[in-house]
C-alpha cells in the first residue's frame, strides 16, 4: 500500500478518535494536516487521475471531508462549514459514478439547505434543491430542511419554531437554534413596516420571547433605532418616502436639441 | 481515461478561504488550469484572490499564480486593461509563447500599451514612465520572433514600438536581409505616420543597407531622397560613377532615372549641384549652375540633344585640348558625369518621353471633329472645352494638327478663350524644352510692351511656357520674370504668374517670389488671383513663414478673387508636412471668411496628401458635413481624395454615403475625390459609384462625375471593363444631344479628352513605382480642381500626366532594339479601337440639318399659304431624308462589319495568350505584372522594373547595336532608325520643324 495512503489513513483514524473524545481542537489540526496530505493525491478532484489507489483514495479524501463539515458544526464555525461543504461538494457529484455513495450524504446535504436557510439565503437553497434527484428528496433528512422552507415562506412560523422537536439528527439542532433567531428577524422586520407602535406585551408575544427582558435586550441589541417608551415599542417612521426623483430637465433639453442639431446635418 | 471534470470550481474556491497556505496554492494552481472553464464561477471571488495578490506575506510564485489567475478572470471579462495590469504582475508566470486566445490578445494589447505610451513620450519629448515590466514582456515577445523567424512581425513590433535598435536587430539577424530591408521600406512608407519618426527609421534603414557587403543602391538612394540627404546621393553616385566596370556606371544612371521619376525638383537640382563638375567641361557646367540667358542655353541644349554620335561627342569643340590631357579613366568618369547630370536635371527623360508620345501617339481625330462639329457655335463654353478637350489629348504628344487644320474655327475664340487656346498649345508641346520658346514665339509678347498681338494670346503664351517647363524651367524663369516686369496688362501679369509659379515649382526663388509679390500688391483681381496660386507654386511644400504674410494679404484685400489664389497658395506651401502644418491649419479653417476655409480643406488636402490619415479624414469629414458654405463642403469632400489616394480601395467605401447627400455640392466632391484618387486605377467600386452620379439632376454634379469617371478610366481597355465602352457611348450621347445642359457638356467633352489624355499613353499616377508622391503630379490635380472658378486652371491636369511606357537605354542613354513579352492577351491592353462610328454618326447628323432646312421650308412655305403642298413637299423631303439615313447607317453597318471582321481576324491570333512587346512599349499600369523578359535576349536590365526607364545591360558589346526611337520629332535626319518612328505623325513632326529656323531670329531680336 502506498506510503501516503497508509499515513492518511492512520491520521483519519486519530482525528476520528480525537472526535469521539469531543476534543475539538485536536480535531481541528488534524484536520488540517489532512488537507494538506490530500492535495498530494491526484485521483482527487479536479484531476481525477486513473491511479491504483484512486477509489480507495477519494473514499478516504470524502469521509475526512464529511467529517470536516460535522466537525464544523460542532465547532459552530459556519465559514468552516461552507468551505468544507464546498469541497466535499465535487466527491458527491463529480465522483457519483466512482463510488459507492456515502451513508452520510443525505444528512449532509441537508444541513447545507439548513444553513441556507438560516442564512436567509433562499436563491441559493433553491438552487441545491433543483439539483437532487426525486428520490432524494423523499429523504427525511432532505425532506425536513424543504417542509421548513416551506413553512417559512408561508410565514407559518409556529411550525418552523415546532419542528426543533422532529429534527432527524442531533447536528440539526445548531442550525434550528439559529432558525429560531432568523424567524425572529423576519417578524420584527414585517411589523416594523406594518405597525407605527407595538404595545411591549404584543411585541414579545410576536417575537416569541418569553420574558419582556429577553424583548428589551432584543432591542438594544439589534434594532436600537426603535424606542421603548411608555409601555410601547416604537417604530421609527424614519423611512420618509425619499422625495420623487428629479428630472434632469437641462440634459434632456440639451439632448434633444443635440439630436436636432445632428438631424440637420445630415448628410 | 473516463473525461471526467468536475462540474464547479466551488470546492476549489472555498479551499482558498483555508487558512493553510500550502492549500491555497493548491487551489490556485488547479484553478489556474479550470479558469477557461469555470471563469464566471471564479469571477465572483476575485477580491478574494486579489487580496492573495497583494499579501506580502506570501511567497513570490504564489502572489504571481494569483495574479495570473485574475489576469484571466478579466480577460474572460473583457476588461482588458485590468487583465494586462495583473498579467504583468505576474512576471515570469505569463508565458508570451503560449498558443492560446488569452495569451495572444493580452499580448497584442501589451503591445499597443507599450507603444502607445513609447510614441507618447517621443511626441510629448517628456519621459513618460513606461512599467519596466511592460516593456520586458515587449522585448520577450520581439526574441521570440527573432528566433522564431518571424522577422516582418518582429520589425513590424518594432516599428511600432520605437525601438529602432531592436528594429535594427531583426533586420541584421533576418536570413534575408535585402528582402526584410525593402520589406521595412515598404512598411515604413505605408504605416508609419510621423514623418519625423519616419525619417528616423529611415535613416537606419540606410545605415545598415550600408553596412551591407554588397549595399542595394537603389533603394538607398531612394531613402536618401526621402531623408533629403543630397550630400548622400551624390556620393554614392560619384563612388559608382568613378568605378572601372561599366554595370555599376549603368546602374548609377538607374538610380538617377529613379530619383527623376519622383519629380523632386530641389532635391534633384542640389545632387546635381553637388556632383563635382566635369573637368573636361568647364563651360558646360558654368551653363547648368547659372544658366543665364536663352541664348547661351540654346547650344548647350543642342549639344545634349545631338547625340546621335555616342559619348565624347558633346565635348570636342569647346576644349579638345584638356580631353588629351586627362587620363582614359578621367575621361569616360567625366562623360559619366555628363549623362548623370543630363539625367538629373530631368531633360533627358523629358527628352525621351517626348519621343515616345510622339512616336506612339494614337490620338482619335474623329472624336475631336465630331465634338467640334456637334459644338454650337456660339457656346463659347463648349467651344472653349473643345480645346482643352484637344490639349489634354495631344498633352506631350506635339501633334498639333486638328488646331492646325480648324484654324478658322479657332478663332472664334475671343478673349480668355483666347488665352486659354494658347495656352493649350503649351500642353500639347509639354516638354519640349528646346524648341518650346521658338513654338511659342508668334504669340509671345514680342519686344516688351508695344506688341501688336492681343493681350490674351500673349498671356496664354507666357503660361504655355509655364506647362512647357513645368517643373523644368531653368532656361525659361529669366525671361517669363522679365516679361512679367515689362507689363501692367493684368491679362499677361496672369500668364506671366501662372508660367513662372509653374516653371520655379518648389525651389523657393526670392526674387521670383518678390517679383510675383508686387504683382499681387497691384491688387488687380485677375493678376493677383493667379500671383497667389504662383507663390504657392513656387513655395510648394516650403511651409515657410511667407505663408502668413499671404493669409494677412487674404484679409486686406476685397477681392474674391484674390482671396481664392492666396488660399490656394498658402494650402500649396504646406504640402507634404503634415502634422508641421497644424497650427496654419487650425488658423485658416477657424477663419470668419468661408474663401480661407475652404483653403484650409486644401491646407488639409495636400499636408496630409496619400497618408490616409485617420486624424486628416475625420477633420475633412466633420467639415463636409457641418461647414455653413457649400464651397468648403464640397472642397472637404474633394480633399479626401488626395489624403486617401495611396489607398484608393478606400475612397469609394468612405465617400459613397456622401455622394447620396442632398447637397450637390457635396455630391460633386464625392465625384471628384473618386476621381482623384481613383485615377487611371479603373477600379470597379469607383466606377460603380461614379455611375449613377453621372445622370445626376444637377448639371455641375453630372459634369464632376463624367471628368471623374474619365480620370477613373484613363487607359482601361473596354476589354477589361465593359463598361468603359458604354462610358465612350454615354460620352458620345452626350455630346450630341441637343438638349444636354451646357455643363454637363462641357464634363462630357474633357471628359472625353480625360480619357484619351496624351495621345491614350499617359496614365494620372499619383505615386511613383517606389511609393514616393509625384509632387507635380499632385500639385497639378489640386490646381486643375480649382477650375469649377476658372477654367485655364484645366491644363494642370497635364502635369499629372505620366507615360505608360517601358523605355530600355543603353550605356549611351540610347533606346536599342530589344523585344519582351507581355503574358496576357493583347486585347486586354490594347489602345481602344479607331472611332468608325462618328463618321456613321457624323452621317447621321446630316439628315438633322435637312430636317431644319425643312423646318425653314416649312417656314417659307407658311408664308406662300400652300399648306398642303407644303406638307407633302415636307413628306417628301422627310422621306428622302430618311432614305439618306438609311443609306448612311448601311454604310455604317458594313463598315463596322469590316472592323469586326478585322476584329475577329486578330482575334483569332490573340488566343497564343501573349504578345511581343518592342522597345519602347506602351505598359499600361495593368499591365505590369505580366511582362517578362525573353530569356536569349541581348539585352539584361539593370533592375527589374516593369515600366518607366530602365537601363539595359548589353551582353553582346561588339555587335553593332539597332536603336529603335530617334531623336524625332526634332531631327529631320535619321533615315537609320528604326521601325518604329511613326510614320503617322510625319506631316506634324515636318510642321514641328518648319517651325525650326525661328528661334535664332527671335532671340536678336529680343536682345
Amino acid at each position: 500500500m502506498d506510503p501516503q495512503l497508509t499515513e492518511v489513513s492512520q491520521q483519519l483514524e486519530r482525528f476520528k478518535a480525537a472526535f469521539v473524545r469531543k476534543d475539538y481542537n485536536t480535531c481541528s489540526d488534524f484536520l488540517s494536516r489532512l488537507k494538506v496530505l490530500l492535495t498530494k493525491f491526484t485521483s482527487l478532484p479536479p484531476l481525477f487521475e486513473n491511479t491504483p489507489n484512486a477509489a480507495h483514495e477519494l473514499t478516504l479524501a470524502r469521509d475526512i471531508y464529511e467529517h470536516a463539515v460535522v466537525l464544523s458544526i460542532k465547532t459552530e464555525d459556519q465559514d468552516a462549514f461552507e468551505r468544507d461543504f464546498f469541497q466535499l461538494k465535487p466527491y458527491y457529484v463529480d465522483a457519483r459514478n466512482r463510488l459507492p455513495p456515502s451513508p452520510q450524504e443525505n444528512l449532509i446535504l441537508g444541513l447545507n439547505l439548513l444553513r441556507l436557510l438560516v442564512q436567509n439565503r433562499i436563491a441559493e437553497f433553491h438552487t441545491e434543491l433543483e439539483l437532487l434527484s426525486s428520490a432524494t428528496l423523499d429523504n427525511p433528512c432532505i425532506k425536513h430542511a424543504v417542509e421548513l422552507e416551506q413553512s417559512f415562506m408561508e410565514g407559518a412560523y409556529n411550525r418552523v419554531l415546532s419542528a426543533r422537536q422532529t429534527a432527524p439528527d442531533a447536528t440539526y439542532v445548531y442550525f434550528m437554534d439559529l432558525l429560531a433567531k432568523t424567524i425572529r428577524d423576519e417578524i420584527a422586520g414585517c411589523s416594523e413596516k406594518a405597525y407605527d407602535y407595538v404595545s411591549i406585551s404584543d411585541a414579545r408575544q410576536m417575537l416569541l420571547f418569553s420574558s419582556d427582558q429577553e424583548l428589551l435586550t432584543y432591542v438594544n441589541e439589534e434594532h436600537p433605532e426603535w424606542e421603548v417608551k411608555e409601555g410601547f415599542v416604537v417604530f421609527q417612521k424614519a423611512k420618509e418616502t425619499a422625495p420623487c426623483k428629479e428630472i434632469p430637465s437641462l440634459q434632456l433639453i440639451n439632448q434633444t436639441l443635440s439630436y436636432a442639431r445632428e438631424l440637420e446635418r445630415i448628410v | 481515461m473516463a473525461a471526467v471534470m468536475v462540474s464547479s470550481a466551488g470546492g476549489l474556491l472555498a479551499m482558498l478561504n483555508e487558512p493553510q497556505p500550502s492549500l491555497k496554492h493548491h487551489a490556485l494552481t488547479h484553478l489556474n488550469n479550470l479558469v477557461d472553464r469555470f471563469w464566471p464561477e471564479i469571477s465572483t471571488s476575485v477580491p478574494i484572490i486579489e487580496s492573495l495578490y497583494e499579501d506580502e506575506e506570501f511567497d513570490l510564485h504564489q502572489r504571481q499564480l494569483a495574479a495570473l489567475l485574475v489576469s484571466k478572470v478579466f480577460y474572460y471579462l473583457g476588461e482588458l486593461n485590468d487583465s494586462l495590469s495583473y498579467a504583468l504582475g505576474a512576471g515570469p508566470q505569463f508565458d508570451v509563447s503560449e498558443d492560446t486566445d488569452y495569451v495572444h490578445t493580452l499580448l497584442a494589447k501589451a503591445i499597443d500599451e507599450y507603444a502607445s505610451l513609447r510614441s507618447k513620450a517621443v511626441e510629448s519629448n517628456d519621459m513618460v514612465d513606461i512599467d519596466p515590466r511592460l516593456e520586458a514582456i515587449v522585448e520577450r515577445m520581439l526574441e521570440k520572433c527573432i528566433t522564431d523567424g518571424k522577422y516582418q512581425q518582429a520589425m513590424g513590433i518594432a516599428i511600432e514600438c520605437r525601438r529602432l535598435d531592436k528594429l535594427e536587430e531583426a533586420i541584421t539577424k533576418s536570413d534575408n536581409v535585402q528582402g526584410t530591408l525593402s520589406y521595412c521600406i515598404n512598411v515604413s512608407h505605408s504605416f508609419v505616420n510621423r514623418r519625423e519618426y519616419r525619417h528616423e527609421v529611415l535613416t537606419l534603414l540606410v545605415k545598415v543597407y550600408q553596412q551591407l557587403p554588397s549595399p542595394d543602391y537603389l533603394s538607398i538612394c531612394q531613402c536618401l531622397m526621402f531623408l533629403d540627404e543630397p550630400q548622400g546621393v551624390a556620393s554614392i553616385l560619384e563612388k559608382l560613377l568613378r568605378s572601372e566596370s561599366k554595370d555599376d556606371a549603368l546602374l548609377a544612371l538607374q538610380i538617377a532615372f529613379d530619383l527623376v521619376e519622383n519629380e523632386h525638383q530641389a532635391f534633384l537640382l542640389s545632387v546635381r549641384d553637388r556632383l563635382p563638375a566635369p573637368k573636361t567641361r568647364p563651360v558646360e557646367t558654368v551653363q547648368a549652375i547659372e544658366i543665364t540667358d536663352a541664348p547661351n542655353e540654346n547650344p548647350s541644349g543642342d549639344v545634349q540633344m545631338a547625340d546621335g554620335a555616342p559619348a565624347p561627342a558633346p565635348a570636342p569643340a569647346p576644349t579638345p585640348t584638356i580631353v588629351h590631357e586627362t587620363d582614359p579613366v578621367d575621361a569616360t568618369y567625366a562623360e559619366r558625369l555628363t549623362k548623370i547630370k543630363g539625367i538629373l536635371s530631368g531633360e533627358t527623360s523629358i527628352q525621351l518621353t517626348l519621343q515616345f508620345l510622339y512616336s506612339h501617339n494614337k490620338s482619335d481625330l474623329l472624336i475631336l471633329k465630331t465634338i467640334k462639329q456637334s459644338v454650337e457655335m456660339r457656346n463659347s463654353v463648349c467651344h472653349s472645352a473643345t480645346i482643352y478637350a484637344n490639349a489634354i489629348m495631344h498633352a506631350g504628344t506635339t501633334v498639333d494638327t486638328f488646331l492646325r487644320e480648324n484654324l478658322d474655327w479657332l478663332s472664334r475664340a475671343t478673349n480668355w478663350a483666347k488665352f486659354s487656346a494658347t495656352a493649350g498649345l503649351g500642353v500639347i508641346h509639354r516638354g519640349h524644352l528646346q524648341q518650346g520658346r521658338s513654338l511659342m514665339a508668334p504669340y509671345l509678347p514680342q519686344g516688351g510692351a508695344g506688341g501688336g498681338g492681343s493681350p490674351y494670346s500673349e498671356g496664354g503664351a507666357l503660361y504655355a511656357l509655364g506647362l512647357i517647363h513645368a517643373n523644368h524651367g531653368e532656361g525659361i524663369k529669366q525671361f517669363l520674370r522679365d516679361s512679367l516686369r515689362s507689363t501692367n496688362v493684368e491679362v499677361i501679369q496672369h500668364g506671366a504668374c501662372l508660367g513662372l509659379g509653374l516653371s520655379a515649382l518648389g525651389t523657393a526663388d526670392e526674387e521670383i517670389y518678390d517679383d510675383v509679390k508686387s504683382v499681387l500688391y497691384t491688387d488687380s483681381a485677375v493678376a493677383g488671383e493667379a500671383a497667389g496660386i504662383s507663390m504657392g507654386l513656387l513655395l510648394v511644400g516650403t511651409a515657410t513663414e511667407k505663408a502668413s504674410e499671404m493669409l494677412a494679404y487674404a484679409h486686406e484685400t476685397q477681392h474674391e478673387k484674390i482671396i481664392r489664389g492666396l488660399a490656394l497658395g498658402i494650402a500649396l506651401t504646406v504640402y507634404g508636412r503634415e502634422e508641421g502644418a497644424d497650427t496654419l491649419i487650425e488658423q485658416m479653417t477657424r477663419d470668419q471668411d468661408p474663401i480661407i476655409r475652404y483653403g484650409g480643406m486644401y491646407a488639409l488636402a495636400l499636408a496630409y496628401s496619400g497618408t490616409a490619415n485617420n486624424k486628416a479624414i475625420r477633420q475633412l469629414l466633420h467639415f463636409a458635413v457641418s461647414d455653413v458654405s457649400d464651397d468648403v463642403r464640397r472642397t472637404a469632400v474633394l480633399a479626401l481624395g488626395f489624403v486617401l489616394y495611396s489607398d484608393p480601395e478606400q475612397t469609394p467605401r468612405i465617400v459613397s454615403l456622401l455622394s447620396e447627400s442632398y447637397n450637390p455640392h457635396v455630391r460633386y466632391g464625392a465625384a471628384l475625390a473618386v476621381g482623384i484618387s481613383c485615377a487611371g486605377t479603373g477600379l470597379s467600386e469607383a466606377i460603380s459609384l461614379l455611375e449613377p452620379l453621372t445622370s445626376d439632376v444637377v448639371d455641375f454634379v453630372r459634369q464632376g462625375a463624367l471628368i471623374a469617371m474619365a480620370m477613373v478610366m484613363v487607359q482601361i481597355s473596354e476589354a477589361s471593363d465593359s463598361r468603359v465602352g458604354t462610358f465612350r457611348r454615354q460620352l458620345e450621347k452626350i455630346i450630341l444631344d441637343k438638349h444636354e445642359d451646357t455643363m454637363s457638356k462641357m464634363g462630357a467633352i474633357l471628359a472625353s479628352g480625360i480619357l484619351d489624355a496624351g495621345g491614350r499613353n499617359v496614365t494620372i499616377r499619383l505615386l511613383s513605382k517606389t511609393k514616393h508622391d509625384k509632387v507635380t503630379a499632385v500639385i497639378g490635380l489640386a490646381v486643375f480642381s480649382q477650375f469649377w472658378y476658372w477654367y485655364p486652371l484645366i491644363y494642370f491636369i497635364s502635369l499629372a500626366f505620366s507615360p505608360t511606357a517601358f523605355i530600355g537605354l543603353n550605356y549611351d542613354l540610347k533606346v536599342p532594339k530589344f523585344e519582351f513579352m507581355s503574358h496576357a492577351k493583347p486585347s486586354l491592353f490594347e489602345y481602344p479601337k479607331p472611332t468608325t462610328v462618328p463618321t456613321a454618326n457624323t452621317a447621321a447628323k446630316l439628315p438633322t440639318a435637312v430636317l431644319s432646312t425643312s423646318v425653314k421650308a416649312k417656314a417659307r412655305a407658311k408664308k406662300d399659304a400652300e399648306q398642303k403642298a407644303n406638307a407633302e413637299k415636307a413628306s417628301v423631303s422627310e422621306s428622302g431624308s430618311g432614305k439618306g439615313k438609311e443609306a448612311t447607317e448601311k454604310e455604317g453597318d458594313s463598315m463596322q462589319v469590316d472592323s469586326t471582321a478585322t476584329v475577329e481576324k486578330k482575334a483569332a491570333e490573340p488566343e497564343a495568350a501573349f504578345e511581343i512587346l518592342v522597345n519602347p512599349a506602351r505598359v499600361v499600369p495593368a499591365q505590369e505584372k505580366y511582362i517578362k523578359l525573353l530569356e536569349d535576349s541581348r539585352y539584361v536590365p539593370v533592375k527589374l522594373a516593369p515600366s518607366g526607364f530602365v537601363l539595359l545591360k548589353d551582353l553582346r558589346e561588339h555587335e553593332p547595336e539597332v536603336l529603335s526611337l530617334t531623336d524625332a520629332p526634332t531631327s529631320t535626319a535619321s533615315p537609320a532608325t528604326g521601325a518604329a518612328a511613326a510614320t503617322q505623325g510625319t506631316t506634324a513632326s515636318a510642321m514641328a520643324v518648319d517651325d525650326e529656323p525661328q528661334p535664332p531670329q527671335a532671340f536678336e531680336y529680343a536682345t
